[in-house]
């Protein structure tokens, strides 16, 4: 089965790889697992507290071609979107930048997985934070 | 559920081997095409179709995982696709530890070997957790246990998968 084109450059060139301290309180950290074919696949957002914009993303996944490429195109899209402008990203817009075939949907599934996870792990941090505060005032 | 119904068994979760080895040679023999040679061309049809249902059942019925897996579908209940969440840091550094290696890295074998250790005695639990989940579900067919079945086939399949890649890259590795 061939990749498309944006696959491939997604695959030889992916954006954002690395990772963030997942203890920042402006990090949320999503990770999320298919055991069938054993990928995982880790994507972190660090947020602007006083803007609620993502300044920045970052992935790491271990898995096929098109599971790479959708996490990077994922961070790619996270940039610069509110919080919950991210939560609208949907998978079948993944699949259709990338033309994912059927076989591979899952791995759109996946990242739109990973990208609520991680906003979801910061949403819980930032509600912590608040309480945390209003206690010691 | 026809792989038990083929070998004349209840559907049951626990099974003596050596009666499913016995039923199953007992009926392959009865069945066997070199026995319907001179018989209709049905009769001939219908022995293939058994001994290959027979050889089929056995094969599925003999492994602990392959009975639980077939015993859940005709339940109605798929294998989930989630993976265990539980599990997903920890896959995660043995993922980093085994690109590591990969790389070159040979301090990442100390973590391998860890991780090869771990995932061996999480599936000795896995097997032992079945075992015991059969007993109770055969005892009362309690839909509960039929889940806590699902749930451990599913942790088991993703551990063995991580195990099968461990081995694989230390053996790769094991000759530098």
């Amino acid at each position: 089965m061939a990749y498309s084109d944006k696959v491939l450059d997604h695959y030889n060139n992916p954006r954002n790889v690395g990772s963030f301290d997942k203890k920042d309180p402006n990090v949320g950290t999503g990770m999320v697992g298919a055991p069938e074919c054993g990928d995982v696949m880790k994507l972190q957002v660090k947020v602007n507290p006083a803007t609620g914009i993502i300044e920045d993303a970052k992935f790491k996944t271990f898995g096929c071609g098109s599971a790479i490429a959708s996490s990077s195109l994922a961070t790619e899209w996270l940039r610069g979107k509110t919080v919950d402008e991210a939560l609208a990203i949907k998978n079948t817009d993944i699949v259709n930048e990338l033309s994912l075939p059927p076989v591979k949907i899952h791995c759109s599934v996946l990242a739109e997985d990973a990208i609520k996870a991680a906003i979801d792990d910061y949403k819980k941090k930032s509600e912590n934070v608040g309480v945390e505060s209003k206690a010691h005032a | 559920m026809k792989f038990y119904d083929a070998l004349g068994l209840e559907p049951k979760l626990a099974i003596d081997l050596d009666d499913l080895k016995k039923r199953f040679y007992d009926r392959s023999r009865q069945w066997h095409p070199d026995r319907f040679s001179r018989s209709s061309s049905e009769e001939k049809q219908r022995s293939e179709e058994m001994t290959s249902m027979l050889n089929d059942a056995f094969r599925t019925l003999r492994e602990p995982v392959t009975r639980a897996e077939y015993f859940l579908r005709e339940s109605g209940l798929e294998l989930s696709k989630d993976a265990p969440p539980e599990l997903l840091e920890e896959v995660f550094e043995l993922n980093m530890a085994l690109e590591e290696l990969r790389g070159g890295d040979e301090s990442a074998r100390g973590q391998l070997v860890l991780a090869q250790e771990r995932f061996t005695g999480m599936l000795a639990d896995a097997d032992s957790g079945l075992s015991r989940l059969f007993a109770s579900y055969d005892g009362k067919a309690d839909a509960i246990v039929l889940e806590q079945i699902r749930a451990t086939l599913n942790r088991r399949k993703y551990v063995s998968n991580l195990l099968r890649d461990v081995e694989k890259e230390l053996n790769v590795h094991s000759a530098n």
